[in-house]
């Protein structure tokens, strides 16, 4: 490597200039297309300039037909996880914002992610499901957890009956039955209970929706390598094993038909790490490890069968 | 010229601004689709020896990192783009227990590019595929601003390199937007091809002209004066062009990558504009970039989950 040589001397700040600073001027002919640039930190020009919006969260199905974004007029494709699939629409975009999140208040309230984010990574962080397949899924719990019992902004019609009825059943200790909107107290007092079983299955289901999303979007990127991408797919489903075999595991359990547990000696349960496969030779460590915060009963845990380990 | 294999998939390749002899790459799970993130910091040895790139540093997340950009003002701080639409702020002369510095929750789908303020070095701008830009200081704990007119996945946004206030952005809704932070709407809007635009980069010597890569397998260089028609129009990808780089140290060279896994390089000013062709990836080629402090020296990363950095002419498989 011919490198350390050319080191170029560093300025003030220790950061070596860029070549193009050294060369000067502006490069191109005639008169330049942008305003000078203003004097001052790029906060101090931003909030100088009236255009700061500190912190906006915009959901993305709110913007769906807002004019005067679609400058060429063209018809554009729905995005996956805007197509049909009603819980998802504020299950998922809550999410990013309350897990994990340092500054979750905004717009979908920071409690119930707080909650749930936590949870989840408690529960699900470190486990095969959770930091693989779903990991899709307890960010989105945080946003529902938004959607359902906060607030009256996207109102509890998308929630209310279906999902907050089931909610109801497992005594959220909500003050009305299914999550009535009551923006001065969203959440009722105190801690809530760990997720429940249908909780659970949306979690899992906004992981699946995050999922194709991801893959859809590839597949868009590829449009022409599209034959390379599948092959790409299909080595990840052997590597990750047998996604349909889970999923018709899982489908049975929910039709009460009882299926024999899964070897363990390829998968573990949501409170070990996931195994080094043969091309993996670093296992997970680390920031995934499980918290074992949060006992799981009758949760999304024993559905796929670990109670056996 | 030395490789690195990742556990993972590489996403995204960048050079220190700082230090010559070190990188950084984010590297997702089973090709970013599901699984956990890797961020790595890698040093070249700069000699033959076992082990000529070594990972001093690497960090975790619970989600495919999609991008990360060296901070210009610290030479220890890095961020990482999170598909769970975070992003990390790391700082690489602490412990693992330490680190995220800072973790920003607002865009509300996967976290798609980043890129540090070159000239006043204060801030970033990240984008996503919830169709936004965001603008984030270091001395503010929230984005300082949004920027909504995209109408589909925002896969690239990037600063102007001499203009403080201007940056584009490139998107799904195949179109590339010019703003300026002070306006409240883009100051420009550039149909530029007629399938997504996956990436846009800037001319580091002329300020009016800037490159698109695009599903469309094209490679298009733009002159924001007059962007009815490109400058030039780059063919020679067989597939959709991940990624466009214009080299900092020549006005003419772009580097670009493409999801036919070659690295091309090509000076957009000549008739036959390819001047380099390495195929040495075995799967997409997602990531690259060139070094601002060695002239010549590039990196690139791909779904096969090696890090190549070589010196432009040679062999990037080459033995040391």
């Amino acid at each position: 490597m011919a490198s350390n040589a050319q080191q170029p001397p560093p300025q003030g700040d220790g950061r070596p200039p860029k070549p193009w600073e050294q060369s000067g001027g502006s490069g191109s002919s005639g008169p330049s297309p942008f305003k000078p640039p203003s004097a001052g930190s790029t906060s101090d020009v931003v909030e100088a300039s009236g255009t700061a919006k500190p912190g906006e969260i915009v959901p993305t199905a709110n913007r769906i037909g807002t004019a005067n974004t679609n400058a060429l007029g063209r018809p554009l494709p729905a995005r996956p996880w805007e197509q049909n699939y009603g819980t998802t629409n504020y299950g998922g975009y809550g999410s990013s914002l309350s897990y994990n999140s340092g500054y979750g208040s905004g717009m979908y309230g920071g409690l119930g992610g707080g909650t749930y984010g936590g949870m989840g990574g408690g529960m699900y962080g470190g486990g095969l499901y959770g930091n693989s397949m779903y990991r899709g899924g307890y960010g989105g719990y945080g946003g529902y957890g938004g959607g359902l019992y906060g607030s009256s902004m996207y109102g509890s019609g998308m929630y209310g009956s279906g999902i907050g009825g089931t909610m109801g059943g497992y005594g959220m200790g909500m003050g009305g039955p299914y999550g009535v909107p009551d923006p001065n107290d969203p959440y009722g007092g105190g801690p809530t209970p760990p997720p429940g079983f249908w909780i659970s299955f949306l979690r899992v289901m906004q992981g699946v929706v995050n999922f194709f999303g991801r893959v859809s979007i590839l597949i868009d990127q590829n449009t022409q390598a599209f034959h390379m991408f599948m092959t790409a797919l299909l080595q990840l489903f052997d590597r990750s094993g047998m996604l349909y075999g889970e999923l018709a595991r899982f489908a049975l359990r929910l039709l009460g038909v009882k299926t024999k547990p899964r070897k363990v000696d390829q998968w573990q349960g949501p409170d070990g790490l996931r195994l080094p496969g043969p091309e993996d030779p670093n296992p997970v460590q680390g920031f995934t490890k499980p918290q074992k915060a949060v006992p799981a009963q009758g949760s999304w845990d024993n559905v796929w069968g670990s109670e056996t380990n | 010229m030395p490789s690195f294999k990742t556990p993972f998939q590489g996403y995204s390749v960048k050079f220190s601004p700082f230090h010559p002899n070190l990188l950084a790459v984010a590297t997702a799970q089973n090709f970013g689709i599901l699984g956990n993130g890797r961020l790595h910091v890698l040093s070249l040895s700069g000699g033959a020896g076992p082990a000529p790139i070594t990972s001093p540093f690497s960090f975790d997340t619970a989600d495919g990192i999609y991008d990360l950009a060296w901070s210009e003002s610290h030479d220890s701080l890095l961020i990482a783009a999170v598909a769970d639409g975070s992003l990390k702020l790391l700082d690489t002369s602490l412990p693992p227990t330490a680190n995220p510095v800072r973790s920003l929750s607002e865009h509300s789908r996967e976290a798609s590019s980043l890129d540090f303020h070159p000239t006043r070095r204060d801030s970033f701008l990240s984008s996503s595929w919830d169709d936004s830009v965001k603008l984030w200081a270091l001395d503010r704990p929230q984005s300082l601003r949004t920027f909504l007119e995209h109408s589909y996945c925002v896969y690239s946004v990037v600063w102007h390199p001499r203009h403080a206030d201007v940056f584009a952005s490139a998107s799904g809704d195949r179109t590339v937007r010019i703003w300026d932070v002070r306006d409240p709407n883009s100051t420009q809007v550039v149909p530029a091809h007629d399938h997504e635009i996956l990436t846009c980069d800037w001319n580091k010597y002329d300020e009016c002209v800037f490159a698109t890569g695009s599903v469309d397998r094209s490679i298009r260089v733009w002159d924001v004066r007059s962007h009815r028609a490109p400058l030039s129009v780059i063919e020679g990808h067989g597939y959709a062009v991940r990624k466009v780089k214009f080299s900092p140290h020549n006005a003419r060279i772009i580097g670009s990558c493409s999801y036919d896994m070659s690295v091309c390089f090509w000076d957009y000013g000549k008739e036959d504009s390819c001047i380099g062709r390495y195929d040495h990836h075995t799967e997409f080629a997602v990531g690259i970039d060139m070094s601002v402090l060695v002239e010549g020296l590039v990196a690139s990363t791909g779904w096969d989950g090696m890090v190549y950095a070589w010196q432009l002419g040679t062999d990037p498989r080459a033995p040391m």
